[in-house]
């Protein structure tokens, strides 16, 4: 009888644990669907274009209102990149910054079990054209998308340095085999 | 099947999804790194 009740419980946990596995990447999409029509999208629209100078000190941030993100960028050394990934947006310490020109490249998690949401969990969401805003040292500076391509994740030509100030964007793609990077390019459009 | 291949059978299908789970997370977390 005990060992019974046991075996229920264990086939519950299979069942849970493999439908996790399995329903885990489509949830932050329903959670997407919902939010969506909150609103929240032209506020983060309203935002990119108030001047940060307006606002108290924040920290540096990356606003995307297509993809609904207003998350801050983290800095870190490249042997803390697992770490500094799990919390957030990474700027590539090798890149640029806004204020320098040339190419600012910032990368994130699009889909782990531990996070399902990652922080580019909807990159590609993102089209041509998409406004997508950067405070950086408290200054606002808006970038518009030129390009949306995958690579492989050999092609590190996506870090390069770039002779006009852009915005590099990247995560793995697709959701569920993810083999590749997607990467999201914007020029600068406006600059404090 | 008795109660006990039963517990047998289940708790080596628990064993497996869990690795399954860790391996298909630190996948997904090696892509993104890997260069």
């Amino acid at each position: 009888m005990r060992l019974s009740r046991i075996n229920n419980l264990l086939l519950a946990l299979i069942i849970l644990i493999n439908g996790y596995i399995i329903a885990g990447p489509f949830v932050p999409g329903l959670l997407f669907h919902w939010q969506s029509h909150s609103g929240q999208r032209q506020a983060l629209q309203r935002k990119i274009h108030s001047p940060a100078t307006s606002l108290p000190p924040q920290p540096n941030a990356v606003i995307i209102p297509s993809m609904l993100l207003d998350q801050p960028i983290l800095e870190g050394t490249i042997a803390n990149q697992y770490k500094t990934l799990n919390n957030g947006i990474w700027r590539w310490p090798r890149g640029s910054t806004p204020d320098h020109g040339g190419n600012t490249v910032l990368i994130g998690h699009r889909f782990t079990y531990t996070n399902p949401r990652g922080v580019f969990y909807f990159l590609n969401k993102v089209k041509m054209g998409d406004e997508i805003g950067v405070v950086w040292n408290n200054k606002s500076y808006t970038y518009k998308v030129a390009s949306i391509n995958e690579v492989p994740p050999t092609d590190t030509a996506i870090e390069n340095q770039s002779a006009q100030p852009e915005l590099t964007l990247f995560t793995c793609t697709p959701l569920w085999l993810p083999k590749d990077r997607l990467v999201v390019v914007a020029d600068l459009e406006t600059k404090p | 099947m008795s109660e006990k291949t039963k517990f047998w059978v289940l708790l080596v299908l628990l064993l497996l999804s869990i690795a399954l789970a860790l391996i298909l997370n630190t996948s997904f977390n090696k892509v993104l790194l890997s260069s």
